[in-house]
């Protein structure tokens, strides 16, 4: 049974509160809109982090392939030997979209921003440059993945607080403005009949004198 | 009861407040795509004073469907309408046959513009999106009863 809005009991008050149905009616349609096209691209993000995910693993998997060639030809030690303090910075734009009213991050991997080989180029083979440029090619893989992960964690929140914004206007707002309109409206016409016996009495006592 | 003027607010006001948040991410001006291709980091600003990202790809594409001429007369990004046709349609605002051009492409079947807007059905509108996610922004439109239409 829903709760009665505390309102004066008066014609005024419930021509306001026939506005505020009207007004949240009408929010609670575009606010469900809205959630009908975030659940859309939520589930446009995850399609998109299945196929990067998928993209990565295969990455992965040859960037591996190509490290243990490498490995093979140089040997190990030879190899580590040669990567050690090879290490490079990987530069990464940042920045934010936004997704129907939602901010999400966006990470680009800046303009030669992918590790450049500091091995020596002479000293090793052909293997070790194919292996490197595996590599590098999973690091914008990556970085489009946390790109999409973090979307996706964002939109899911922001569809939770819609989902309750939605849920509170259908099911609190909305019937307690329906509930008082109704109150109000019987509690008019109780008075009206009140008035009409109180006329008939009066005019009874009238005829009587 | 007497009026208390330090009761809470009603909650229809909240959510009043709610729709201006929605529309917080709408680009203060839109760029040509002819201007958005000659800048090193694609972007526009939006109202709440944040930048909104394009992907270089997506200008690629759509550079690709236009020529030099078109693509100095499409303007970025596109606004879609949520909320102010009939219920799971959404409209696509459309300046001129340069949209319509695009948009065609995209969902590879012809569209038409009446009244300056391009009407899209949710599978459209996914695929519309899955192409150009940075390159369209949601508007969220609140219908008044007289006809207006905010914001």
């Amino acid at each position: 049974m829903p709760q009665l809005v505390k309102v004066r009991p008066t014609k005024i008050e419930l021509i306001k509160l026939r506005r505020r149905l009207t007004l949240s009616k009408r929010i609670q349609k575009i606010v469900r809109d809205r959630l009908s096209i975030l659940t859309m691209e939520f589930l446009r993000i995850a399609r998109e982090i299945v196929a990067a995910k998928q993209k990565l693993l295969d990455g992965m998997a040859s960037g591996f392939d190509a490290l243990s060639v490498a490995a093979g030809s140089h040997g190990y030690l030879a190899l580590e030997k040669e990567l050690a303090g090879t290490g490079g910075d990987a530069g990464v734009d940042t920045g934010s979209r936004n997704v129907a009213g939602v901010r999400t991050p966006s990470f680009t991997l800046a303009e030669g921003g992918g590790a450049v080989p500091t091995f020596d180029l002479l000293e090793t083979s052909s293997y070790l440059d194919q292996a490197a440029r595996e590599w590098e090619g999973n690091l914008e893989a990556i970085v489009r993945l946390a790109e999409l992960q973090r979307g996706l964690d964002v939109m899911g929140a922001e569809i939770n607080r819609t989902k309750r914004i939605v849920n509170a206007l259908e099911y609190l707002v909305i019937p307690e403005l329906k509930a008082t309109i109704k109150y109000l409206n019987m509690k008019f016409e109780e008075r009206d009949r009140e008035e009409k016996s109180r006329l008939k009495r009066v005019k009874v006592l009238l005829h009587q004198e | 009861m007497p009026d208390d003027p330090n009761a809470p607010r009603p909650p229809e006001e909240y959510f009043a407040g709610e729709l201006r948040v929605m529309n917080a991410h709408l680009p203060g001006s839109q760029k040509t795509l002819a201007g958005l291709l000659a800048e090193s980091q694609p972007y526009v600003a939006c109202r709440d004073d944040t930048p909104h990202l394009f992907r270089r790809e997506e200008l690629k594409l759509l550079a690709g469907f236009l020529d030099e001429q078109e693509q100095r007369l499409l303007r970025l990004p596109m606004l879609i309408e949520v909320g102010g046709g009939a219920p799971g349609e959404t409209r696509l605002r459309c300046l001129g046959p340069v949209e319509e051009k695009v948009v065609a492409r995209i969902l590879e079947m012809p569209v038409a513009c009446r009244e300056g807007v391009i009407t899209l059905y949710r599978p459209q509108l996914a695929k519309l999106r899955d192409s150009l996610e940075t390159t369209t922004q949601y508007v969220f439109v609140f219908r008044e009863p007289d006809g207006d239409q905010t914001p």
